[in-house]
């Protein structure tokens, strides 16, 4: 017969007290020191520039203008974005169970591959069909490719950041060979790349705005996994991982799971953003595919402090400053590389502010 | 790298062994860098963006100034100089050293090629080689065994540090640090100021590796310089085991490793370049594999670092 | 390397020593004298206050109140190294050695100066010399990590014989050495006490070795000195007295006439466990235990003896190398839908470190167990956060969890207020298989009484109910059925009406010296 135990004399459950909801003081928190990592960061970024000679004001005026100013910039800021709200996911979910990945460049490398093979081999599809499997062919390459990382850590305690790491190298190689001989259209001249998939597999672009589709995949893909982390009992077994591995084990979790699927996941999504720079921008795979995206996606979730949503903000923030590059490069002579700079600056800033963490606010714990 | 008509098919096993001693110095000197800071309990991440750093700085110097040594020595202080930042944003509480890495990765790459931009055409002055094959007279002998001086200091770092670890005070105390950074404070030491001293000198070394490739061999400055030697130096470290002698002997596995692919296409195999090109990460991935395990620690991690416990 | 002669071994004193650590008062006006020369054991059972005594004596912690005189000078110990300054070291349960340095290396780590360039030759021969002095001997050259555990006792002793302390405390010495290695390491001790070359202060809970080694012993009770004697006049049985008093309030609990009947097939069985410990070494060997429905079976033992690791095997946060787990007779792998299918809650020391999830909110801490149930769950699937409050609120109005809002993270309540969490959590569901862990450490009176009221209950309502815990007050208290666990083993049965506390307690002391290493 169970048994159920009972506490002292029960008073009847107090009514939902309405100032449990709304923001809590770590989200709060965690947004106010991301602001402050950046502002410190863009400050350092203005006495770098004016120590090699630039106005600082006016580059900031114009970074600002390259990102939002006019309506070319915003949308070259939300073609930049687009790609990284997805390759973000790539660092984002594994880390809310306590892995740190880094292959979001190899995971895009590859779904762009698998992409243009599918689309290639697919020829004779119908459009809506060739561009769906296209597009899932690409994110399921990046999920295998992920996904081994994970199985390499769950069974073989193999340091997942820096096996990711080697697989991005490992698959930029794979795409270079390829890309130089088996799979090379010869046709091309003006640089290697592999053939290219049918004209009706490639997205357009949202009507009213000169953006491919990809962006809106991206904000669907974001708010997915959102629902799935919060609203979900999946996502609640990651949260458990990522903050206790022995809280999950006695509470019976399929550990195993919980690793692969996430890095899964994240990988798909990288993947993702790989297929959708195969069907939405360039049509065939090249050394085009190898731009760092992979790199500025975990920017990207850091900033966001594994927030899936705030990863939106974030990755506007950042396709901002990538959109200005090439303004900045034409007015001040500035090169590409500024931006770069300018990320690894922001990233420093974060990881240091993450010290101030639950020191910041006053909290209102105390029983 | 000169024709091989003489020599034929012999001369690939020879462009083998010539890269593997060239290719093999920076990962020697960058992994010893990434001992000595790994010894001492962080890990660097950043040494791909040290390494690419110390390239620009080295080349960028040596052309402004004429001289190569001048150039290595810049190189040097462009990589301690990270490798100070990497460990004052580590000794803050809290702060996870592997995503510092990352940053640095990116900082490091971002600020050479930024700096860098005006150094991409022009040539500078080269550092000298030792002639040690002027015994042949075979151009491609002489030019397989024209060994860098940062070879033999790569070596001869490789036996100091190994003796060092274990006979010097200074070695004492950097491996405490690294093993129990509580018996570390016990005994009075400041494990922050030790692991400071240590990044620097890893970022030294692995700035003095970036000089190299950019003053010696490929030799230029340009934006494809490094591709993952900094990185793969970690694993390297992790597979000699945290000894230096090994670093040695694994970084001219790995040159080798490298200098397959170019050695092929001297006897005109160019099909599957690139996947000769991935060997070397290919190889580390198989290690990397090889060395872990599921419930035991690797064996011999200084165990205050990250990525062992 | 010290060539100098050596001092006499100092006379410490400590008078009227109190030390309280927020609300709970670990040290009460102690006073003992060390006497120079001799040594001196002090007995209690885990929590009675032997290691707060040590810590403060050696400046680990300042006292509140209360003196410490050495040689008759009373002396401040404000950091270790005032301790160290008067020749006073200290020897700890758990080693300070570094493992993947050499003997020798450890030796010269706690050396003040060191030359830039070792000579190994050198220090390894004046090592070794002075190792003929000593009554130990180790291979200098050996690394620590692959010393078996008595030889890292014995070199932690040597350092600091070697650092000439001339006063040292030893920790629960014997806790990881065989009976033939504790005879050695307590009989080498004793010879360098009477050739007035050391003052010794051991802490234990084995009674023989205070009987066949040490010449004054202290028994601490609750923070406070309960007895002073010297050995002679003592004998095992009256220090067994003095040390298992019964204590002097102790709650009845509503024991329901009914008892477990026999006829029942067990609920939970675990026959022949083999598994090993964080270190290495085997920690579970062969242990074998049944738990029928409706009966409280209590595993008696002192820390260290592999009950952390069995609870670890039955929480799936450890792997058994060999032997069964079978809950309602079928094998147990401890997946969440077994978990759930059997009624299985556990209550494991440290819930914060072991049990729950310090980063999230008490919350959602609560709903571990349930979070894939309705009402929070749909389908199983979809998760309704907002059931989370009702359901979280029911809970901490039942169980008194005092916290500022149920979305403070857990990290922030109080150590009762978590462990009440972690209750709430277990027990409000249908509970038939309840494995606890010295689940009233570190709570005061009331809670802990509360929490026994509740297992009570459970037992009563018909749940097995396995309690390991190193409070022998409490496993007496509370058992149908009481076992004994000692270096791994199941050592000891007897039924509640045959229980006598001091012949359970010498099994607990004992179980080593039975069994031989």
């Amino acid at each position: 017969m169970p048994a159920t135990a009972q506490g002292p004399a029960s008073r009847d459950a107090q009514p939902w007290p309405r100032r449990e909801r709304g923001f809590s003081t770590d989200t709060l928190e965690s947004l106010l020191l991301s602001l402050i990592a950046m502002a410190a960061a863009g400050l350092l970024f203005g006495v770098f520039l004016a120590a090699q000679g630039h106005d600082a004001l006016a580059v900031y005026r114009t970074l600002y203008l390259g990102a939002f100013g006019t309506r070319f910039s915003i949308e070259s800021t939300l073609t930049q974005a687009a790609p990284l709200l997805l390759t973000a996911l790539c660092t984002l979910i594994p880390a809310r169970v306590g892995l740190l990945v880094i292959g979001g460049e190899g995971a895009v490398v590859l779904g762009g591959l698998g992409a243009a093979l599918a689309g290639v081999a697919l020829g004779g599809a119908s459009e809506v069909v060739g561009t769906v499997l296209t597009i899932a062919a690409g994110a399921l390459a990046g999920g295998l490719w992920i996904g081994a990382a994970g199985a390499l850590k769950h069974f073989r305690g193999v340091n997942e950041t820096i096996s990711t790491l080697l697989l991005n190298y490992i698959a930029i190689a794979l795409l270079n060979h390829l890309v130089s001989g088996p799979i090379r259209d010869f046709s091309q001249t003006l640089k290697a790349q592999s053939w290219s998939i049918p004209k009706g597999f490639m997205i357009g672009n949202i009507p009213g705005l000169s953006v491919h589709w990809g962006l809106l995949i991206g904000l669907v893909v974001c708010a997915a996994l959102h629902l799935l982390v919060r609203h979900t009992t999946f996502g609640f077994a990651m949260d458990i991982l990522g903050g206790n591995r022995r809280a999950a084990q006695m509470t019976g979790l399929p550990i195993g799971r919980l690793i692969l699927i996430p890095c899964f996941l994240g990988g798909a999504a990288a993947g993702l953003a790989g297929a959708i720079e195969i069907v939405a921008v360039h049509g065939a795979a090249s050394e085009s595919l190898v731009v760092g995206l992979g790199y500025a996606g975990i920017l990207v979730a850091f900033l966001a402090r594994q927030n899936a949503l705030a990863v939106v903000l974030v990755a506007l923030v950042l396709g901002g400053i990538s959109a200005s590059g090439g303004l900045l490069q034409r007015r001040f002579d500035i090169p590409h590389a500024a931006t770069t700079v300018l990320q690894g600056l922001i990233f420093l800033c974060v990881l240091a502010s993450g010290t101030f963490r639950g020191r910041l606010l006053p909290r209102r714990w105390a029983a | 790298m000169t024709g091989t008509f003489d020599l034929g098919w012999w001369g690939v096993p020879l462009a083998i062994v010539a890269g593997a001693i060239r290719v093999s110095t920076p990962y020697l000197l960058v992994s010893l860098g990434e001992t000595l800071t790994e010894k001492s309990g962080r890990v660097n991440l950043g040494l791909e963006g040290t390494l690419v750093l110390g390239a620009m700085s080295a080349f960028a110097t040596c052309y402004l100034t004429g001289s190569p040594w001048l150039g290595m020595l810049a190189a040097g202080v462009a990589g301690s100089a990270l490798g100070l930042l990497h460990a004052t944003i580590c000794n803050l509480p809290r702060v996870n050293d592997i995503a510092v890495g990352i940053a640095l990765f990116i900082f490091g790459i971002g600020l050479a090629f930024f700096l860098g931009k005006p150094f991409i055409e022009p040539r500078a002055a080269m550092l000298p080689g030792l002639p040690l094959g002027n015994w042949s007279d075979n151009p491609a002998i002489r030019s397989a065994f024209e060994i860098s001086p940062m070879f033999f200091v790569g070596i001869a770092l490789a036996i100091i540090l190994e003796w060092g670890f274990t006979n010097t005070r200074w070695g004492l105390i950097l491996r405490i640090a690294g093993e129990s950074a509580d018996a570390a404070r016990a005994i009075g030491l400041s494990v922050h100021r030790v692991r400071t001293l240590a990044t620097m000198a890893g970022g030294f070394l692995s700035g003095l590796g970036g000089g190299f490739l950019s003053l010696y061999y490929p030799g230029n400055w340009n934006e494809g310089l490094s591709s993952g030697q900094g990185l793969m130096a970690i694993a390297l470290v992790i597979f000699a085991r945290w000894r230096p002698l090994r670093c040695f002997y694994a970084s001219l596995l790995f040159g080798g490793a490298t200098a397959i692919g170019p050695a092929v296409q001297t006897v005109g195999i160019s099909e599957g370049y690139y996947l000769f090109y991935a060997a070397p990460y290919l190889l580390t991935l198989g290690l990397l594999i090889y060395s872990s395990s599921r419930t035991r620690t690797l064996a011999g991690a200084p165990s205050e670092l990250s990525i062992s416990r | 390397m010290n060539s100098t002669p050596t001092p006499s071994p100092p006379e410490v004193e400590i008078a009227d020593l109190s030390k309280s650590f927020a609300a709970v008062r670990a040290l009460d006006r102690v006073s003992v004298r060390f006497r120079a020369g001799r040594v001196h054991a002090i007995l209690g059972e885990n929590g009675a206050g032997k290691s707060t005594l040590v810590k403060c004596l050696m400046g680990y912690y300042r006292a509140d109140g209360g003196q410490i005189l050495v040689d008759g000078r009373q002396r401040l110990m404000l950091h270790p190294r005032d301790a160290h300054a008067l020749g006073l070291g200290m020897v700890y349960q758990h080693f300070t050695l570094v493992p993947q340095m050499t003997v020798a290396e450890n030796f010269l780590l706690g050396r003040e100066r060191l030359p830039a360039i070792i000579d190994w030759g050198r220090e390894h021969a004046a090592l070794d010399a002075f190792m003929t002095r000593m009554p130990f001997r180790l291979d200098p050259r050996r690394l620590v990590a692959t010393l078996a555990a008595g030889e890292k006792q014995k070199l932690e002793i040597l350092k600091q014989l070697y650092l000439n302390r001339r006063f040292i405390v030893l920790d629960e010495p014997t806790s990881v050495l065989t009976p033939a290695e504790a005879d050695e390491v307590l009989g080498e001790i004793r010879r360098l006490a009477d050739a007035s070359l050391l003052t010794v202060v051991f802490i234990t809970h084995k009674l023989r070795e205070v009987v066949r080694f040490a010449q004054d012993v202290s028994i601490l009770r609750g923070g406070k000195v309960v007895a002073q004697t010297e050995v002679v006049a003592a004998s095992e049985p009256s220090l067994a007295r003095m040390m298992f008093d019964a204590p002097a309030s102790a709650e009845k609990t509503d024991r329901s006439r009914r008892s477990a009947s026999r006829a029942t097939d067990p609920y939970l069985e675990l026959a022949g466990i083999h598994a090993v410990g964080d270190r290495g070494t085997p920690a579970v060997i062969g242990a074998s235990l049944s738990v029928c429905p409706g009966e409280i079976v209590g595993v008696a033992g002192v820390s260290g003896n592999g009950q952390k690791e069995l609870v670890q095997i039955l929480a799936g946060q450890r792997d058994r190398h060999a032997g069964s787990v079978r809950v309602g007779g079928q094998a147990f792998r401890g997946t969440r839908r077994e978990l759930e299918r059997w009624g299985v809650s556990l209550l494991i020391e440290e819930p914060l470190a072991n049990a729950a999830v310090p980063s999230m909110s008490v919350m959602e801490n609560l709903a571990l167990r349930q979070f894939d149930r309705p009402p929070i769950a749909i389908a199983g699937f979809v998760l309704k956060r907002r059931a989370l409050y009702p359901f979280a609120h029911a809970l901490i109005s039942r169980y008194g969890i005092r916290t500022g809002s149920a979305s403070a993270p857990l990290q922030t309540l109080s150590g009762g207020n978590i462990q009440r969490t972690v209750l709430a959590r277990e027990l409000a569901r249908a509970v038939r298989l309840l494995i606890m862990q010295n689940p009233c450490f570190g709570l005061d009176v009331a809670a802990a009484g509360e929490i026994r009221r509740q297992i009570m209950r459970a037992r009563n309502d018909g749940a097995a109910v396995l309690l390991i815990s190193e409070d022998l007050d409490e496993v007496l208290e509370l058992s149908d059925r009481v076992l004994v666990m000692a270096s791994g083993r199941i050592s000891y049965e007897t039924d509640r009406a045959g229980a006598d506390r001091y012949e359970i307690g010498r099994h607990m002391t004992e179980g080593m010296a039975r069994l031989s290493a």
